[in-house]
């Protein structure tokens, strides 16, 4: 399990509808502005990766000295987005794997509007539970 | 690609890597120029850069080429070494400070815009002390020894022609050991160019003596390295320079006006032929042959096939030689240093393949020998030989990077050439518009250095990922952000806020919350450090409100707010703050115009509730359409979209208010702002200030201009405080996440157009909130829709006040809240008018006239409850219930004399009876006219609405069922519960309703149930006997007209107390509703009605009280019978008869009733009947009944559904001799519905006895439309006939 985790869904207006502290280190207050800082500026090299492949996990797009950016790439342009110190890339993968079915099982939900906030209590357990599973 | 060397680099390169010329002179030299405000070097250095020398060039290839721009770098002797890290840092410093003093001018203008940056981006226009900054960061790596480029090329030696014995000097000059340590160190060749200047100041002297110096000079060191330069041959600071040239090289702050004031234009162009002939004369060709020397020693030993396995031999031979990085390895006659100054001077005279050529064969020496730092030293130069070739990008690249990682490997030594060759990398990516790879060796570099340089790195960066395409804006954000935290750290605090300032335009708007509250708050803390508060609070307001962050750093950003508002030292105004947040959507105005309301609860019922309940009382107006106020043409444009509200009376605006915070808010002061016009003269001035208002209104819908709407809201809210209305202040706090609804109120003093255009409220004492009212906005809801679908639709905060109008005030004394069921109180209206006009023409609306009804003004003359009890004289007391009826019994009018005069107070009696339990809310409008109606308003309703809530007291049920034994009397059984919790009552009376009906205790004249007392939950049954008094002429008659009725008094039969009346109002009344409730009414005096009244039993304590009474109704009772035909048949106890004749003849009257509802055809056999002898004493041959005729077969046809048929039939056969039936009536009998009959039965007896009229048997058949005959119910009716014998 990585030291260090923020994982945070970013519609395709760039607009945060997810965010969760994964990992074990205890939350810092200070961390959670510097989390969305390196995500949002990663946006920029996603913008620009997610043309050139058809892959949808983009494997590691960015890094901010110890910290890696991971991101997957929904086909609607959602993005999953893994800040992470660990190496472990097959379980990102799979959590990224994972995580998007749940996605697409929030967005089969009638009452739910795509590109608003998820506010499931369920969705929240879930990924915190993959989680750990994975990272 | 275009040309490298008209790139920045290539110029910077042209620049930075050129001759070293080392200069040194004497004190005296140095005197003369001052005299200008200048060094001896800095008067020369504008003369060192040669724009088109136009020299040939020829180095070791034998094509000679010709070099056009050209620089000498000018230093003293003392500058060549490695400056002092510390005393460069400081150098920096300035730099950046200087550039924010210059830079940061405009702190308080509107932070940037991503497109303006964008179009200054492309048009290079960024901050140019970045290129100064850049420039020092590359001095500071300077004069390393590891490179030859710094190395000086030639020594120029000046010496003033008043020093005594020059060419002594001069020789001392050179071998003092002040000379850098480069070439004490032997570190460079100590066989330098020379260069003798003698330095003539014309204010001295004249030059005879120095012409005389100079011819000594060349005889000594030679006639070409000589040479006479006079200055300051200007007059005393006549010379005023138009462009002086030293302007620019000067970057310290001190620029004093008189820079080489004493320099004229000859000495100025003495200078500049004297730097020319050095550089074109003197130093080129000095290069030019020390390349060409170089390169054949070179040449020899290194190049070839054999001196390159040679070479390699003999490197593996030092292998075991101790690894230093920077050590003496190399002196300077070194086959590697040689080559690296072979190098160094082929760059700078622009032959880069020779160049590239040395450098790539001392790499591998170095790599091999280990000495990274020269390795790195020489990767970096073959870069730039790369790049000024215009090479390929990877080998540009590769060795860049190699450098780079090379001197970031060294550690704290290789520190400043790290920067300084990811500054060169940088300049080269950026010169091929690679801006995000330049972007990230930004970064990379910035981590290095300490923060004031990772700072400049990093903002560097951001401009490059602005400048890359497509722009990276989110990385600009970013690393100006980072940048930002750089600068404050730092203490750039001007800079941090101008990095931050520009992040914000990137961040401006989007969701991403924690980076807009980072950015916002250290903006505004940054700007409160500076003392900018205005502005510090306008980002601190943007933080403020942060529902999303803990606890903690809500009161943190709370408490910096507050210190930065108290800092600014006035009161800080803000538009549409969001603390508290206020819910423009839950706004309600509650007014009144020709509508009032006497209670909270009043006004918010809905609307259409009152206008159903106002239907038929207040006037209707011809056409009108919408509203009442069409029907005045006059008034109506005007009227049509505002509202209406009186001068005097309050308008209640409820706001609802929520605490975004988890942290608890104080508000103070809270209050509406309002603009109160002057009444218009005309109807078209009022269009005009109408039209006006829509346009503001649409304005500040679309633009909203925060400033202007702030300036506008406060000036109204300065102009018109306490002068034409009244305001309320309302002071409240809020708990964390707290909502809550607070009502504020305005009262307008004088006639006009009242406008409500914002609400103003003070957090914390120190911040002043405004908020306006965006009418727009609340067009579209449906705020306390009153006049809904008008055609206009009207702003619901705009109002016209007209003048003042009386208002009634009403209240009900001895309302109770909780009542049991049944309870009958009376209640008095109490109407106050406290205008000075009378009030006339009054009506009211009782919503449920079966919970209040209004009294008569007789029943105040006497005392509750005795106003109820039965008079004696009870003729004036009856009182038709007539207006019951009428309009379903809700309107009630005043007398017509009724007029509340001005300041008087009328009250009224009401009488409430709590008929069913629970919640009741009781609505009641009063609807007045006034008598100077020359106003718009001619008439208002007082709407009123009362709760209560009915608690069980009392469950009554009657159960009639028809006396056996006579048919005009029925048996009442009244079953009574006490369903309260605790209570017990006492039961007082039970009546009966109508005149035609009876009551009376069972027995006769015993007393029903003497204790009255009924405990909480007890269970009762009294008996009573009912009967029908009047007889068959009555019926038929309306049984509702009149409400006599009788009554049993229960309890102890000779209580003193009076019996209620339950013919009069109220009883009558509310009996008569109770009725209408309790099911429709059936005609016909067969339903009876009974009214039970009870009282509260009264705890000792409450004595004093009035009695509480309780009347329950219970309404449509019908005698109960199983059978449809009643019989009856009259006996008699004793006949006396002589016997005298032949036969005693005896009638026996029979009384046939219908108890249903259709015709009946009855036929009464009376063959049928026999009579059985009862006495044994008579003998038994003689006494029986004969019967005349067999039993006759039911014959009547099938021609009515509802024909029913009687017959007497026998049910034995036996002969009874001495007793013969007879009938006096005909066989068919028609009865009409619910009906009676009388007939007789003859019968003859020959002896007398007693005859028991029994055995008779009444069969009646129903006979329905199928022709289904049923079996008959059978009713045994019997009567004992004694006929006595008077002989």
């Amino acid at each position: 399990m990585a030291s260090t985790g923020c994982f945070i869904i970013v519609s395709k207006n760039d607009i945060p509808i997810y965010e969760a502290e994964v990992g074990s280190a205890a939350k810092k207050e200070e961390a959670a502005h510097q989390h969305q800082f390196i995500l949002h500026a990663a946006l920029d090299i996603v913008q620009d990766l997610a043309w050139t492949t058809s892959a949808m996990f983009l494997k590691a797009v960015d890094r901010f000295n110890d910290l890696v950016v991971s991101v997957y790439v929904t086909a609607g342009h959602t993005r999953l987005m893994l800040l992470h110190d660990s190496r472990n890339e097959d379980g990102i993968k799979s959590f990224f794997q994972e995580v998007h079915e749940l996605y697409v099982k929030i967005l089969l939900n009638p009452l739910y509007l795509p590109g608003s906030r998820i506010t499931s209590s369920h969705f929240d357990t879930k990924v915190r539970a993959l989680a750990r599973k994975y990272l | 690609m275009a040309d490298p060397s008209a790139s920045y680099l290539g110029k910077t390169l042209i620049e930075e890597i050129s001759p070293v010329v080392m200069v040194l002179g004497t004190p005296l030299v140095e005197d003369s120029s001052r005299k200008n405000g200048l060094s001896f070097v800095d008067t020369l250095r504008p003369f060192s850069l040669f724009h088109d020398i136009d020299v040939p060039v020829r180095t070791a290839s034998d094509q000679p080429y010709r070099l056009h721009k050209f620089k000498l770098r000018l230093h003293y002797a003392s500058e060549i070494h490695q400056p002092d890290v510390e005393a460069s840092e400081e150098h920096l410093k300035n730099v950046v400070t200087r550039a924010s003093d210059v830079d940061t001018s405009d702190l308080r203008s509107d932070p940037p815009q991503i497109d303006s940056l964008l179009e200054a981006a492309e048009s290079e226009s960024l901050p140019s002390w970045f290129q100064i900054f850049n420039k020092e960061l590359i001095h500071i790596a300077s004069f390393s020894e590891h490179e030859a480029f710094d190395h000086p090329v030639a020594c120029l030696l000046v010496v003033s022609s008043k020093d005594e014995q020059p060419i002594n000097k001069f020789v001392e000059l050179f071998d003092t050991n002040q000379l850098p340590s480069l070439l004490s160190d032997s570190i460079m060749d100590p066989k330098i160019l020379k260069h003798y200047l003698l330095l003539h100041d014309n204010q001295d002297g004249a030059l005879e003596t120095d012409i005389k110096m100079l011819t000594e000079m060349r005889s000594t060191f030679g006639s070409n390295e000589c040479r006479l330069l006079t200055i300051n041959s200007a007059e005393d600071g006549s010379t005023d320079w138009q462009d002086n040239p030293w302007i620019p090289h000067k970057i310290d702050a001190s620029i004093s006006q008189d820079l080489g004031c004493l320099l004229n234009m000859d000495d100025i162009n003495e200078m500049k032929n004297f730097m020319q002939d050095l550089a074109s004369k003197h130093i080129i060709p000095h290069m030019e042959q020390k390349i060409r020397v170089l390169n054949q020693q070179v040449s020899a030993t290194r190049k070839g096939f054999r001196n390159q396995i040679k070479n390699l031999w003999w490197r593996k031979g030092k292998e075991d030689a101790p690894e230093t990085s920077s050590g003496q390895m190399y002196a300077f006659n070194s086959i590697e240093s040689q080559m690296r100054v072979l190098g160094d001077y082929a760059f700078m005279l622009r032959d880069y393949e020779l160049a590239l050529s040395n450098y790539r064969l001392l790499s591998t020496d170095y790599k091999l020998d280990k000495a990274w730092k020269r390795y790195a030293g020489v990767q970096e130069m073959m870069g730039l030989a790369f790049f000024m070739l215009d090479q390929s990008k990877k080998d540009v690249e590769y060795c860049m990077e190699n450098a780079l990682s090379t001197y970031l490997k060294l550690g704290s030594s290789g520190q400043r050439n790290v920067t300084r060759c990811g500054l060169w990398w940088t300049e080269i990516l950026k010169a091929r518009d690679q801006y995000k790879e330049a972007a990230g060796v930004y970064f990379r570099i910035s981590n290095e250095e300490p923060s004031l340089q990772a700072a400049v790195m990093l903002e560097q960066a951001s401009y490059c990922y602005l400048l890359s395409k497509p722009p990276m804006l989110r990385k600009y954000g970013f690393h100006l952000v980072l940048a930002g935290n750089r600068y404050y750290i730092s203490e750039q605090r001007k800079h941090a806020i101008r990095a931050y300032r520009s992040a914000t335009s990137v961040y401006k708007g989007n969701a991403w919350s924690f980076i807009n509250d980072h950015v916002h708050y250290h903006i505004g803390k940054w700007y409160s450090f500076i003392e900018i508060f205005d502005v510090a609070l306008q980002h601190l307001l943007e933080v403020v409100a942060c529902s999303h962050q803990s606890v903690a750093t809500q009161e943190l950003f709370l408490k910096d707010f507050l210190q930065t508002v108290q800092k600014l030292g006035k009161a800080f105004e803000v538009f549409s703050m969001q603390l508290p947040v206020i819910n423009i959507p839950s706004l309600k105005v509650l007014f009144e115009d020709q509508r009032t309301y006497g209670s909270v609860g009043a006004v918010n019922i809905k609307e259409s509730l009152w206008k159903c309940l106002e239907e038929d009382m207040i006037p209707l107006l011809p056409a009108a359409r919408t509203n009442w106020l069409e029907s005045q043409p006059k008034l109506s444009k005007n009227l049509k979209d505002s509202n209406i509200c009186v001068a005097g009376e309050p308008i209640r605006v409820e706001i609802e208010f929520r605490n975004p915070l988890k942290i608890p808010i104080s508000v103070s002061g809270a209050s509406l702002i309002c603009q109160l016009s002057a009444e218009p003269e005309s109807v078209e001035s009022a269009v005009v200030n109408q039209a006006d208002n829509n346009v503001d209104g649409n304005s500040s819908a679309t633009v909203f201009q925060n400033d202007s709407e702030l300036i506008k809201l406060k000036r109204s809210w300065e102009q018109d405080a306490g002068s034409s209305f009244v305001l309320s202040e309302v002071d409240f706090s809020l708990g964390g996440s707290e909502t809550t609804v607070i009502q504020f109120v305005v009262t307008p003093k004088v006639e006009g157009i009242l406008n409500i255009v914002g609400v103003r409220w003070k957090l914390s004492d120190s911040v002043i909130g405004y908020h306006s009212f965006d009418t727009t906005v609340l067009k579209k809801k449906t705020v306390k829709g009153r006049r809904r679908g008008g055609q206009y639709a009207k702003s619901p905060l705009k109002f016209t006040v007209i003048k003042s109008l009386p208002k009634l005030e009403c209240c009900i004394h001895h309302l109770p809240s909780k009542a049991y069921a049944g309870e009958l109180h009376r209640l008095v209206l109490e109407l106050k008018n406290r205008s000075k006009f009378p009030i006339k023409n009054m009506k009211m609306k009782i919503s449920d006239p079966r919970f209040l009804n209004a009294g008569s003004l007789d029943d105040m003359k006497i005392e509750f409850p005795i106003c109820l009890e039965k008079r004696i004289n009870s003729k004036e007391s009856i009182v038709q219930p007539n207006d019951v009826e009428g309009s379903n019994g809700l309107l009630f009018s005043f007398p017509e004399d009724c007029v509340i005069e001005g300041e008087t107070t009328f009250t009224w009696p009401l009488w409430l009876h709590t008929s069913t339990t629970g919640r009741i809310s009781l609505y009641m409008s009063i609807y007045y006219e006034m008598e100077n109606s020359s106003n718009d308003i001619r008439y208002r309703t007082l709407r009123t609405q009362y709760d209560l809530e009915v608690l069980p007291s009392l469950d009554m049920s009657v159960h009639v069922a028809p006396c056996p034994s006579r048919l005009q009397e029925f048996l009442v059984r009244m079953d009574v519960t006490n369903r309260s919790s605790s209570e017990s009552f006492l039961l007082h009376q039970f009546s009966s309703v109508g005149h035609n009906w009876e009551i009376s205790s069972l027995p006769p004249d015993g007393a029903v149930h003497p204790s009255q007392m009924l405990t909480a939950g007890q269970a009762l049954s009294c008996f009573f006997k009912l009967k029908k008094c009047n007889d068959l002429a009555s019926e038929g008659m309306p049984s509702s007209t009149t409400l006599h009725g009788s009554d049993v008094r229960l309890g102890p039969h000779d209580s003193e107390k009076a019996l209620f009346d339950i013919s009069r109002a109220p009883l009558a009344n509310f009996h008569s509703y109770e009725r209408l409730d309790q099911g429709k009414s059936i005609q016909g005096s067969s339903n009876v009605d009974f009214i039970l009244i009870s009282q509260l039993k009264q705890n000792a304590s409450a004595a004093s009280d009035p009695p509480r009474l309780f009347s329950h109704h219970s309404c449509h009772h019908r005698q109960e019978s199983k059978s449809l035909i009643h019989l009856l048949v009259v006996g008699y106890n004793g006949v006396q008869e002589t016997f005298s004749h032949e036969g005693c003849i005896i009638v026996l009257p029979i009384v046939l009733r219908n108890m249903h509802d259709a015709c009946v055809i009855v036929v009464i056999d009376q063959a049928a009947s026999q009579v059985d002898v009862r006495g044994t004493a008579l003998p038994s041959n003689g006494n029986v009944w004969n019967p005349v005729k067999n039993p006759r077969e039911i014959t009547q046809g099938t021609d009515g559904h509802s024909d029913i048929c009687i017959s007497f039939s026998p049910p034995y056969t036996q002969t009874l001799t001495n007793a013969i039936w007879g009938s006096s009536t005909p066989g068919h009998l028609q009865l009409e519905d619910n009906s009676m009959t009388r007939s007789g039965s003859r019968t003859t007896t020959l002896t007398p006895n007693t005859y028991k009229a029994s055995r008779r048997v009444i069969a009646w058949f129903y006979h329905p439309s199928h022709g289904n005959w049923k079996r008959p119910n059978l009713a045994r009716k019997a009567r004992f006939v004694t006929i006595n014998n008077l002989n």
